[in-house]
């Protein structure tokens, strides 16, 4: 996949040059790449006047950032203890039968990535699946491919 | 309770121990000598607390705790070998080894290990780890998991223990960003980012505090396994700072350096050209036997043929001319014992002043007792830097020229919130941490100087009662007109004035630049009106930084032309007489072969045709001389002209002391036997002078209170008193505008150098670094070749953009041979100048 | 049953904006404190009221605050902690998302005692959605003039930012939390210093959780000894509890401290879905030691769980059925620790990594006979002897599932499956 750097500029332009607001860049420009592509790094570390591997030891140690491509939608099945213990397996199973992709794994048609999360504190809906930020609560596991389909 | 406030009493396995406030437990158990192993801590580092394998019990706490991050309390009771702690470092011993590889039998740190050590203390011989260990694969096909992270360093993750010792040191003390933990948890990873190399300075040293073999030097690994080689006492022989080095040795080889801490100097630390400079002497092409010229070629002779020879011709120069007509320069690199000797023959054999050390600076002082010599004769410590509460450097790229007073200047900074302002004509590393660091233009330290007295004066700042008749011999004489020709603010000149002044202590540190610059008497005299000023006579010191490893020495030893009365009757008083005549310094001796009223030269340990700052100058009066002698290590474009050539040993091959720029004479031993049939310089003059039948001793032991005499430290009170300072613009050749600064590269210091290995993985090459603003002017890349050309000389070399370089100054490297830049530079010019011309096709 | 005082108007839609929130008495607390109080008597009011911290130390509010040394000239710090992570709880997340205002009220209030003038909230990255609504918020507070300069004419300052993490359940912990917002890996601190005394920037720095700063406005407006009424007599107030699990109403609920667990289970939460028995009760968030069915009466305080062998934590409570089958769960837990230890020290580092594969193999029925007997030992070299309490964390639920659900491990390794999985619908 390749990024053109300077829209990964622009990115980061229109973010505050603070160095307290480095994980944020790092955000916007997850947010609109879905991943960090490698050339982020420097540039970020430029524009904070960051070294280098502050920037990187950052984005590898927050695991909500990517270093590797990931799909136009990012699909987010809730592993937290509640979640866990009301079925959040058989909805990583319906969708495996239902797209194809295990957890970790991005389609071919880079459509779609499904990531298993920690506890997203929404608890009381358990079992949670995250399409895109849009939170689905108490997830049939036979409608999980339907709803992610949907958006 | 405590006896007073300051003291804590504790007991620590039943012993009594009392402590200052803010003592660690591990430290209080170390003073009465308990060991309590660790990994993550060390004594310059902030505690991490990471490994806890330096647990203890506390009784009355809940757990037990790490002593490294526990400071002491009153009357706390601590066991350190309770069944509880063994247990406890048991445990973590098993978790550090639970996917270690155990690959010690190929592992170099083997036999030094602090993993191996403890495990094979606490004798944990087996694991309960039943699972495939975790690896961190760096080649499917090999069963080594080795990365280069640097020019000398190998990483293997699957042997960290994670105690990020490295990280925090490479970031804490020598303030460098190129090494980071990436990932996190059990897969946190020690690592460059990416396309970056650890290639500071200080980097040999991220692999001596590893405690285990996860970070191992190229130079060292798969040489030698540590329990067949004996140590060696030494005191590196690079640069003034005089770090205390271990050799480690077998036989006739020498395998690495490492640091022998000295909390007056280096508190552990070494740069890398310290610890791979021992290479230097390890050279393949090292001369072994003298050679002498005949016809056009030097032929390998024996002693007593090159002696018979050297004796002959001085003593016929001597008897007809006078020995005034031999020049001697012995190189300060060499050591007390070499450097006496020398002066001492040319006094007492030769009857002649003829003596200097400094080979690579222009117009040398003509006269005893100036202010240069002044200055540098004050006292400088080392570990005082870190007591001051503000500290100026002028005229230094700190870290290139003297780098563990660099480490101390930054840890005033940033451990010990001193201020810091950086006052050179070029960006610095060091500077990076200053409050303000002023960049001035080439060339006007001394205006500058003359504003800060000026703004002193007018600000009312200073106590000095003749302030006003100081300020009338000043010109610039306005603040404003300071300003204009050093380029530094009016605003910033002021409050530079205003910190100085509101401070207890100082210390001032100037250095090469401004002992290279033929102004170098104006620039004294102007920082001894500022330290009158602001008092900092009074309250500090003032160090102006010699620059190799026994130029202070030289300077003590008397290896001068022209002494101070006070030196001149110290050597009366040991040898009970002095030459009656005027000696010439370096550069006096080359202009006086080139007159033909020199007749010889006898030249040890320097490369003259590069060191001297205008390579043709030099190049004419080395070649009028009758007859050259020169001893040196390998053959150098001095020794290839030179009628004689002998075999010289390096400072590892016999037992002597360098003095280091605090003054302070440190000791080292020989590690290995001289290489081939090459002597110490003392032995190769004192065998010349018993061709005269004069030997200048009969062991050296008759030589060392001799040394002590000279070597002792002044007691009389230095007064200073207020001196005109005027700057003048020096005229330039409008073709030649660009100002060119000729330095030493980051990992050479001295030419030898490149004979390292190592050193030259750092950079093997000359090049011309220039500002980004200029490569954009000229439309050059990083490796274009350019035309340095100035009015005597010119030379091509690779570009390298530089973000410490201003627009309008260039800087090149003096230190490869390929590359002689001193035929650029002009004896007379203060400042060189040259032009440039991108060479086409690059 | 529920007593609403810090979710009294969650339910009302528009709570979020600062009209509502104003005509529902807002700020009215923060105008108090400003122009009636000095900030040592609105700390003295918070000691007097008793609160304790809601993040899961139970460390009394205005006695941390009370730490900070009188004579460091330092700038102060307020950093209110919104990084709720622990799993199962999911209160904070309401109070930022349905009532960001009272939060933002806490928080200016509780940086005014401390004297600070530059307050941080952390939210965790992943909650994209309560970010928004507290942005918004202290976008709402600044234009109204409850944030800025001279806030309502008193001459005092207060600026406040919004940080959101990047997915670390470590920067939950206060340290880690202060080296994340300072832009570095959110690697736990050594202690000491506390972060009272060197925080943020190495100045003092107080970290509050969400739920105790939003409980300030309340303890202002009607006193310390008004809180201090409610609830036990060492645990006082009220406070949100994360019910979740297989009850028929999960969902969070405000009650008084000293409430009988099965109050809340039963009687608020509806009882066991579908009828199930009930098997296991996580009563603090997963970090937290389990009960058993018999000890559904304990009563929800610090105290009285502490003395079940529990804690109260986060107030996070996950009820398992009969049909759940405990090493499962325990290896889904060890997991997440294992994923979200920081690296920095070795007990944690090593040993939950280690404790993963053991749990894991027990789980797909491969232990070896002495596999629990090494995980209760490695659990022992954990506990209590890492720089931070995510080791703790880790090993307090293991040890707790393998006391209480002994036959189930060793069934697991005995007979190489799963004693109830079998009917469970969940796997």
């Amino acid at each position: 996949m390749i990024i053109d750097s300077n829209k990964i500029q622009k990115v980061i332009d229109d973010s505050p040059q603070d160095k307290k607001q480095l994980i944020m860049i790092l955000q916007n420009i997850q947010l609109e790449f879905h991943y960090l592509p490698k050339e982020s790094i420097g540039l970020v570390s430029e524009y904070l006047g960051m070294p280098q591997s502050t920037v990187y030891s950052a984005a590898t140690f927050y695991k909500s950032f990517s270093l590797v491509p990931r799909g136009e939608n990012i699909i987010k099945v809730c592993k937290g203890t509640a979640c866990h213990i009301k079925g959040a397996d058989l909805i990583i199973d319906q969708l495996y039968a239902g797209i194809g992709i295990k957890p970790g794994q991005t389609t071919k048609d880079m459509k779609y990535t499904i990531e298993v999360v920690n506890c997203v504190g929404a608890c009381a809906m358990a079992p949670v699946m995250i399409v895109n930020d849009k939170y689905f609560g108490e997830v049939k596991c036979n409608r999980a491919t339907k709803l992610v389909k949907k958006g | 309770m405590s006896d007073d406030s300051n003291n804590i009493n504790l007991t620590i396995d039943g012993q009594q121990v009392s402590v200052p406030r803010g003592t660690t437990v591990l430290e209080a158990a170390r003073s009465i000598r308990i060991d309590i192993p660790t990994f993550c801590w060390h004594p310059k580092l902030k505690p991490a607390g990471s490994c806890r394998i330096c647990y203890v019990e506390i009784e009355k706490a809940r757990t037990l705790m790490v002593s490294c991050a526990t400071d002491v309390a009153p009357d706390m009771v601590v066991h350190t070998a309770s069944e509880k702690v063994l247990q406890g470092r048991k445990a973590v011993l098993e978790f550090m080894l639970m996917n270690h590889p155990l690959d010690c039998p190929t592992c170099d740190k083997g036999g030094e290990c602090d993993l191996q050590n403890l495990t094979f203390k606490h004798g944990v011989d087996d694991s309960r780890f039943d699972f495939k260990k975790y690896r961190h694969i760096r080649d499917k096909n090999s069963t080594f998991d080795d990365l280069r992270i640097g020019s000398e360093i190998i990483r293997n993750q699957n042997r960290c223990i994670l105690c990020y010792k490295c990280v925090r040191a490479n970031k804490d003390i020598f303030g460098e960003q190129d090494l980071g933990a990436y990932q996190r948890g059990n897969i946190t990873e020690i690592n460059t980012p990416p396309g970056e190399q650890v290639d500071s300075l200080y980097s040999g040293n991220l692999v001596e505090i590893c405690p285990v073999g996860a970070l191992t030097n190229t130079d060292w690994r798969y040489k030698i396994r540590v329990w067949n080689t004996q140590t060696v006492d030494s005191v590196c022989s690079y640069c003034a700072d005089g770090c205390n080095l271990t050799l480690w040795k077998d036989k006739q080889k020498i395998y690495r350096a490492t640091s022998r801490r000295n909390d007056n100097i280096d508190e552990g630390w070494i740069c890398d050209v310290g610890r791979y400079g021992y290479q230097v002497p390890m050279a393949e092409d090292r001369l072994t036997t003298p050679l002498i010229k005949k016809g056009d070629s030097q032929v390998p002779a024996t002693w007593e043929e090159a002696l018979g020879l050297i004796s002959e011709k001085f003593k016929k120069i001597k008897d007809e001319r006078g020995g005034v007509c031999i020049g001697g320069l012995i190189s300060p690199n060499l050591d007390s014992l070499s450097l006496h000797t020398f002066s001492k023959f040319f006094r007492m054999v030769l009857n002649s002043n003829n003596v200097d050390f400094r080979a690579g600076y222009k117009m040398l002082p003509e006269k005893a007792d100036d202010l240069y010599s002044k200055l540098t004769s004050l006292p400088f410590k080392i570990s005082d830097i870190e007591k001051s509460d503000l500290i100026l450097v002028l005229d230094s790229d700190l870290t290139k020229e003297h780098p563990i007073v660099n480490l101390r200047v930054r840890k005033a900074v940033t451990q010990k919130n001193a201020s810091l302002f950086a006052l050179n004509p070029i960006t610095t590393q060091t500077g990076g941490i200053a409050t303000d660091e002023m960049v001035y233009n080439i060339g006007t330290l001394h205006a500058l100087l003359n504003g800060l007295c000026i703004s002193l004066i007018d600000q009312n700042l200073t106590q000095y009662e003749n302030a006003r008749d100081l300020k009338n011999k000043l010109s610039p004489n306005t603040i404003e007109e300071a300003s204009r020709i050093s380029g530094i603010d009016v605003a910033r000149i002021n409050s530079l004035a205003k910190a100085i002044t509101e401070v207890k202590n100082i210390s001032l540190i100037a250095g090469e630049l401004l002992t290279s610059s033929i102004n170098r008497e104006q620039l004294s005299g102007a920082i001894i009106n500022l330290c009158l000023l602001a008092g900092i006579f009074d309250k500090g010191q003032v160090g102006v930084l010699s620059q190799a490893a026994n130029s202070k020495g030289a300077e003590k030893l008397a290896v001068m032309p022209h002494l101070s009365e006070r030196s001149i009757l110290k050597i009366k008083q040991i040898w009970d007489k002095y030459p009656d005549n005027d000696g010439l310094a370096l550069d006096q001796m080359i202009r006086s072969s080139i007159k033909e009223e020199l007749d010889s030269m006898f030249i040890i340990g320097s490369n003259l045709m590069l060191e001297y700052p205008d390579g043709a100058v030099v190049k004419e009066g080395l070649e009028k001389l009758d007859f050259l002698v020169v001893a040196d290590i390998c053959e150098t474009e001095t020794t290839q002209i030179a009628d004689v050539v002998l075999p010289l040993s390096t400072w590892v091959e016999y037992d002597s002391s360098f003095v280091n720029l605090e003054s302070v004479e440190q000791k080292f031993k020989a590690a290995i036997k001289p290489v081939g049939f090459s002597l110490p310089a003392y032995q190769i003059i004192n065998k010349i002078a018993q061709g005269f039948k004069t030997p200048l001793f009969e062991t050296i032991d008759e030589l060392i209170p001799e040394i002590k005499t000279l070597l002792q430290p002044d007691d009389s009170q230095n007064s200073f008193e207020n001196c005109a300072i005027e700057y003048i613009e020096e005229k330039q050749n409008p073709e030649f505008e660009i100002p060119l600064l000729i330095t030493n590269e980051l990992h050479h210091f001295g030419y030898f150098t490149e004979k390292s290995n190592s050193l030259s993985n750092f950079c093997s090459e000359a090049f011309l670094e220039i500002s980004p603003g200029l490569a954009e002017k000229l439309d050059v890349k990083n490796g274009s070749i350019i035309r340095v050309e100035s009015e005597v000389g010119k030379i091509n070399l690779p570009v390298k953009i530089s973000e410490y370089i201003d627009n309008d100054v260039v800087r090149a490297y003096r230190n490869f041979s390929a590359s002689p830049v001193n035929i650029l530079q002009m004896r007379k010019r203060n400042i060189d100048r040259v032009k440039l011309t991108v060479v086409e096709g690059t | 049953m529920e007593k609403k005082i810090l979710t009294k108007y969650i339910d009302d839609p528009n709570q979020v904006n600062i009209d509502t929130y104003l005509s529902h008495g807002g700020y009215k607390a923060f105008e108090k404190a400003l122009k009636e109080m000095k900030p040592s008597e609105v700390i003295e009011e918070v000691k007097k009221s008793g609160v304790r911290g809601r993040g899961g130390a139970g460390f009394p509010a205005g006695v941390k605050w009370g730490f900070i040394p009188k004579d460091n000239p330092k700038p102060r710090y307020l950093v209110c902690n919104g990084d709720e992570s622990e799993p199962g709880t999911c209160k904070d997340r309401v109070l930022m998302e349905s009532d960001p205002h009272g939060v933002v009220e806490g928080m200016a209030i509780s940086s005014f005692a401390i004297g600070s003038h530059l307050a941080f909230i952390y939210i965790r990255g992943e909650f994209a959605y309560p970010a928004r609504m507290m942005e918004k918020a202290v976008e709402e507070a600044y234009e109204k003039g409850y944030l800025g300069k001279n806030i309502l004419g008193t001459g005092y300052d207060l600026d406040m930012i919004v940080h959101t993490g990047g997915g670390a359940y470590i920067c939950g912990e206060e340290s880690s939390q202060l080296n994340s917002i300072e832009g570095e890996r959110g690697m736990s601190r050594m202690r000491p210093p506390f972060p009272a005394v060197a925080g943020l920037y190495a100045c003092p720095t107080i970290v509050n959780n969400v739920e105790t700063l939003a409980a300030v406005p309340f303890i202002i407006n009607n006193g310390g000894d008004w809180y201090a009424s409610m609830g036990t007599e060492k645990s006082k107030g009220t406070k949100l509890f994360s019910l979740s699990g297989h009850v028929k109403n999960p969902g969070h609920y405000e009650l008084e401290m000293g409430t009988p667990l099965s109050v809340l289970i039963n009687d608020l939460g509806g009882g066991m879905l579908d009828g199930h028995k009930l098997k296991a009760i996580i009563p603090g968030g997963s970090s937290t030691p389990m009960l058993l069915p018999d000890q559904i009466d304990v009563k929800l305080d610090y105290e009285s769980l502490a003395e079940a062998g529990s804690m109260l934590g986060s107030g996070a409570v996950i009820v398992i059925d009969e049909r759940t089958c405990m090493v499962w769960v325990a290896e889904r837990l060890i997991h997440f620790y294992r994923h979200e230890s920081c690296g920095k020290c070795t007990p944690c580092r090593d040993g939950t990594g280690w404790l993963e594969q053991l749990i894991s193999r027990i789980e797909r029925g491969e232990g070896q006979p002495g596999d629990i007997e090494k995980i209760e030992s490695l659990c022992g070299n954990i506990m209590g002897r890492t720089v931070c309490p995510l080791g703790d964390a880790a090993v307090m639920p293991i040890e707790s599932s393998i006391k209480l659900f002994r036959d189930e491990w060793e069934y697991h390794i005995q007979n190489k499956k799963c004693m109830v999985k079998s009917e469970f619908a969940f796997k």
